[in-house]
């Protein structure tokens, strides 16, 4: 076997060594044939001729010895390769385009498809995760706290469900540091990182390793250990790999932790659309509560039962199945749910346990599954119009070498040649464009994560690679085959009778070029409709008046750790605030319990002089209100149309006073002065003045509607626990964040600012996926243009080139350029009309399909439609123009001669 | 001596050639004459398809080649029997023997 190979390389690269031996050894043989021929008689003439005619040709005896090695496979296909590549590097226009075209296509839906192979289909890094599944309930019960309504469970019930074996060998419970990211510090200066505490089992349960160190146990649990585990991202980010990182001490909010394991790569924790950089066995201090909250009552996620803040995922027992685990845990599940809570209420229906598969992260689907399938979906029309372009490119150049195979038939080449020819060229064609694909498709799928603002890691893997090579070996199949019919069609005598022009026309094959040149049009007119209406979209979103001037205005988080009480909170920030103001550059400083443009919002129904308000029309009680600092409506920009803003005279000791917005009074004290009236404080409990009236503007996010809103003094309302410092600066607002940074710490050395940015970015990042998909949109939309443009081009310039001597013939007898023109533009235009009369039907049902994703634009959209139908229009006419001036420009003898 | 000579049947052309070289190594011509003589003529070998068969079983293993002096002093190149060539011959001349006798066997019948 290796004998073979090594000598079949031999003779492979000493061709010529190999070819010298044989003539020897050949010559010898026909002399002792006749030496052998003149012992029996013959003269030396007729003995070397008799010899000469028994072996038959030197060269075919050689051939037949060269055949029986695999090398002259390989060979045969090597000089294939090498036909191939010179045919290709002959027409490097079409080349390139073709390899452009082919990259494009499937770099596009290698980046889409690895995103949503990321995103929506890849399991979770773990040990049989087929055996793991997250808890979810139908509903919290009444009177409960929640963080989300069906995927968190408060203390008791983990415990319950715990102490349960036989139905789930491990049940695992996690939930993060806080709702964003939470102050860590190696050394001097704090850092922000994403944490979570987790049970004792969390990693022997998952069956995640740890590669450094170790996990926790389940008495790390109980005893609260101070203990963490890093993520190898996190490793590799903040400590370089160093192992010299486990046993190092971290300082989480201030409290120490030392490090004991980092986990094994690629496992980047549980948490929806985040990485988790840390964890910590679940711990019980105050500081420490779940999601960063204040304790509520005093009382911590472990000791509040009626706060359902845990999320829980649990490992079937070897031989159950997920109904049967439900059913043993029913019960449990729904006693422990009322711990602390007594009765349900009259009518109300109990929660019931469920199990969602752990194939992809809870939360995942919801967020992007719809717009990341939209989006396969317009990759994949650009793949459908990609493909078939260089469908037609092959045909039309193939039938242009209809002559060439027809020689090479007449001077013997097999059929079966032919198709192996073909299919190496498409072969190559195929690896370069997929080649160059892989790359293109890598980049961008960083880029997608990136706008995305996804952290999970999106880099193509083994079935993002399958799903490519199964498209690439498709599209080299096709490719191979597609222009086989014409080839094949050939006969040897077409060279000799038929003349270069005549040989190429083929009314069958034109006939499929302009269905598929139809059907681009149409697929074209979807995308353009589609990108459109999105891209309007994305513009309408971004012009929508903020009702504040966010230029100026940066925005950071603050969570002081270690203040005992509400009055050393208070005199923490109001020490701050008066630190902030004196910066340079500084124009005023305000804070606020929710940060405005991040989703965040406290609602309830909206209790006016102390009973809910007569809504006109039975219109919605709802209100959303916010706790914030002096100056509030002064730094961000917004007018107060009546009485005053908060100021540094609202005290914890002066009147309760509350701001409110237009929309409040309109509602809520319709036909008089809202001042002096009594509204609920954010507490619930409170009594607050209103001193002023604001105009509208937005709080939540960019495309909310209007909602009545209401605003406390955090002074005499709230938490006082993380707070949002807003800045209004001269100059760059970012710029005033290292000295910022320097107040805080000063103040304590535990805090980094959390989240800084401009208050126009976070604002932003509320249609940071319609920004998203409308520039992915309007990308594809005009991709899908390029190609459709050199998709036209490359046929109507072949349809021309063939009628070049017809054209003569017209021009000869008295055509006048102008009608040439025309009758080549016809052509291309009746096309155009078909495609688009397909195409907006289409359109129109996407476009519903899409309406939920709309903001300020009507599926129907004229101007949409017409932007799509004009540039299609327009691509046409140009790709038409050029072949049809060619044509006109043929001089007619030039024509009539040119075979 | 027939017209045309007898066409030999698959894979036995490779066996032929093991049994000449069992005596002793010799080139193509060499090859080619011992087995026309033994066969008295039945079988004649001609280079088109005897180069082919001596470079596969090169290949395979069962000859070598190298090149010597021939009785008048000519440079020839000489297939030798291998080890593994005459396991093969012993092989094939088993299965021979019983293919013969079967088909012996089916046409007396």
């Amino acid at each position: 076997m290796l004998r073979n190979l090594r000598m079949g390389i031999s003779s492979l690269f000493q061709k010529a060594q190999r070819n010298r031996e044989m003539d020897e050894e050949l010559r010898g043989y026909v002399e002792a044939a006749a030496a052998d021929n003149m012992s029996r008689g013959m003269t030396a003439e007729e003995a070397l001729r008799n010899a000469k005619v028994e072996m038959g040709s030197t060269e075919s005896v050689k051939h037949g010895v060269w055949s029986a090695g695999w090398e002259s496979t390989a060979h045969s296909i090597w000089m294939d390769l090498r036909y191939g590549a010179r045919q290709l590097a002959k027409t490097p226009l079409f080349t390139i385009v073709c390899v452009l075209t082919l990259a494009l296509g499937i770099g596009a839906n290698t980046a889409v498809f690895s995103v949503m192979n990321a995103v929506l289909l890849r399991s979770l890094p773990v040990a049989d995760p087929q055996r793991v599944v997250y808890l979810n309930t139908s509903s919290p019960p009444h009177r409960t706290g929640t963080v989300d309504s069906h995927e968190t469970f408060s203390y008791p019930v983990y415990d319950a469900i715990r102490q349960q074996h036989g139905a789930l060998t491990d049940v695992i419970a996690y939930v993060p540091l806080s709702t964003g990211k939470v102050a860590v510090r190696f050394g001097a200066q704090p850092e922000e990182a994403n944490g979570d505490m987790v049970s004792g089992n969390f990693f022997s349960g998952l069956g995640v390793k740890v590669i450094r160190g170790r996990g926790f146990s389940t008495e790390d649990e109980s005893s609260h250990a101070p203990v963490a585990v890093i993520s190898y991202n996190f490793w590799t980010r903040r400590f370089a790999r160093n192992p010299d990182a486990v046993g190092k001490t971290v300082f989480v909010k201030g409290i120490s932790f030392t490090i004991i394991g980092v986990a094994a790569e690629g496992f980047e924790g549980v948490e929806a659309g985040r990485s988790t950089d840390f964890w910590i066995p679940l711990q019980d201090r105050p500081e420490l509560n779940a999601w960063g909250n204040p304790p509520w009552d005093g009382k911590t996620y472990m000791s509040q039962p009626i706060w359902w803040c845990l999320r829980m995922l649990g490992r079937l027992a070897p031989g159950v199945t997920t109904a049967q685990a439900i059913a043993q845990l029913q019960l449990t599940f729904q006693n422990a749910a009322y711990v602390g809570l007594g009765n349900p209420e009259p009518g109300e229906k109990r929660p019931t346990l469920g199990f969602g598969e752990a194939k992809s992260f809870p939360g995942y689907d919801e967020q992007y599954g719809k717009p990341l399938r939209m989006l396969m979906a317009m990759v994949g029309l650009v793949l459908l119009i990609a493909f078939s372009n260089v469908v037609m490119l092959l045909i039309a150049r193939n039938s242009n070498r209809r002559r060439e195979f027809s020689l090479r038939l007449a001077l013997g080449a097999g059929r079966g040649k032919f198709f192996r020819q073909l299919l190496t060229e498409s072969l190559l064609l195929v690896a370069l464009g997929g080649g160059l694909a892989w790359l293109f498709a890598i980049w961008a799928t960083k880029a997608l994560g990136f706008w995305a603002q996804i952290e999970t890691s999106l880099a193509p893997d083994g079935i993002v690679l399958y799903f490519t090579l199964s498209i690439l070996i498709l599209a080299a199949l096709l490719f191979g085959l597609a222009p086989l019919r014409s080839a094949l069609a050939v006969q040897p005598g077409l060279v000799l009778k038929a003349s270069s022009a005549t040989s190429n026309t083929d009314v069958g094959k034109s006939r499929s070029g302009k269905v598929i040149v139809a059907l681009q049009m149409a697929l074209c007119v979807v995308l353009l409709v589609g990108g459109a209406l999105l891209v309007r979209t994305f513009r309408n979103l971004k012009n929508v008046s903020l009702g504040m001037r966010t230029d100026g205005l940066v925005v950071f988080g603050v969570n002081p750790q270690n203040l005992h009480s509400r009055t050393e909170a208070l005199a923490f920030y109001e020490e701050l605030i008066r630190r902030l103001r004196v910066l340079p550059g500084v124009d005023s400083v305000t804070v606020m319990e929710s940060r405005l443009g991040s989703w965040w919002s406290n609602n309830r129904n909206a209790i006016v002089d102390g009973k809910p308000p007569i809504v006109a029309g039975g219109g919605s009680g709802l209100t959303r209100s916010n706790v914030v600092g002096p100056d509030f409506f002064h730094t961000i920009g917004v007018p107060v149309l009546v009485g005053r803003d908060f100021s540094d005279s609202d005290t914890a000791t002066s009147p309760h006073v509350a701001v409110v917005n237009e929309l409040f009074a309109e509602r809520f004290l319709p036909n008089q002065s809202p001042l002096g009236h009594h509204v609920m404080g954010d507490d619930g409990k409170t009594e607050n003045v209103i001193v002023g009236v604001v105009k509208n503007h937005k709080y939540r996010s960019i495309d909310e509607e209007p909602i009545p809103m209401s605003w406390s003094a955090y002074t005499q309302d709230g938490d006082v626990a993380e707070l949002h410092v807003e800045m209004r600066v001269h100059g760059d607002p970012l710029a005033i964040l290292p000295a910022a940074q320097k107040v805080v710490q000063q103040m304590d050395p535990n805090l980094p600012l959390l989240q800084p940015m401009t208050q126009r970015e976070q604002f932003e990042t509320t249609i940071s996926q319609q920004s998203l998909f409308a520039r992915l949109a309007g990308f594809f939309g005009s991709l899908a243009v390029l190609l459709v443009a050199t998709g036209l081009y490359g046929t109507l310039a072949y349809r021309v080139n063939n009628r070049t001597v017809e054209i003569g013939v017209r021009m000869a007898l008295g055509a006048r350029r102008s009608q040439v023109v025309w009758s080549v533009l016809r052509d291309s235009l009746v096309l155009t009309a078909i495609g688009v009369a397909i195409g907006i039907p289409i359109a129109v049902v996407v476009a519903k399909l899409l309406s939920s994703a709309l903001f300020g634009v009507q599926p129907y959209d004229a101007l949409s439609y017409s932007v799509a139908t004009c540039s299609v229009l327009l691509v046409a006419v140009l790709a038409s123009l050029l072949p049809a001036r060619t044509a006109s420009s043929v001089d007619p003898w030039t024509a009539l001669r040119s075979d | 001596m027939p017209d045309k000579n007898s066409d030999l049947v698959q894979g036995t052309l490779e066996m032929l050639i093991l049994k000449t070289l069992v005596l002793e190594p010799m080139h193509g011509y060499g090859i080619a004459l011992r087995i026309e003589q033994i066969s008295k003529g039945v079988f004649r070998v001609n280079a088109g398809s005897l180069f082919p068969a001596l470079s596969r079983m090169e290949r395979a293993g069962r000859i070598q080649a190298e090149w010597r002096a021939t009785e008048n002093n000519r440079r020839a190149k000489y297939y030798v029997l291998t080890d593994s060539g005459r396991k093969a011959l012993k092989d094939e001349t088993k299965l021979w023997g019983r293919q013969i006798a079967a088909i012996s066997r089916i046409l007396e019948a």
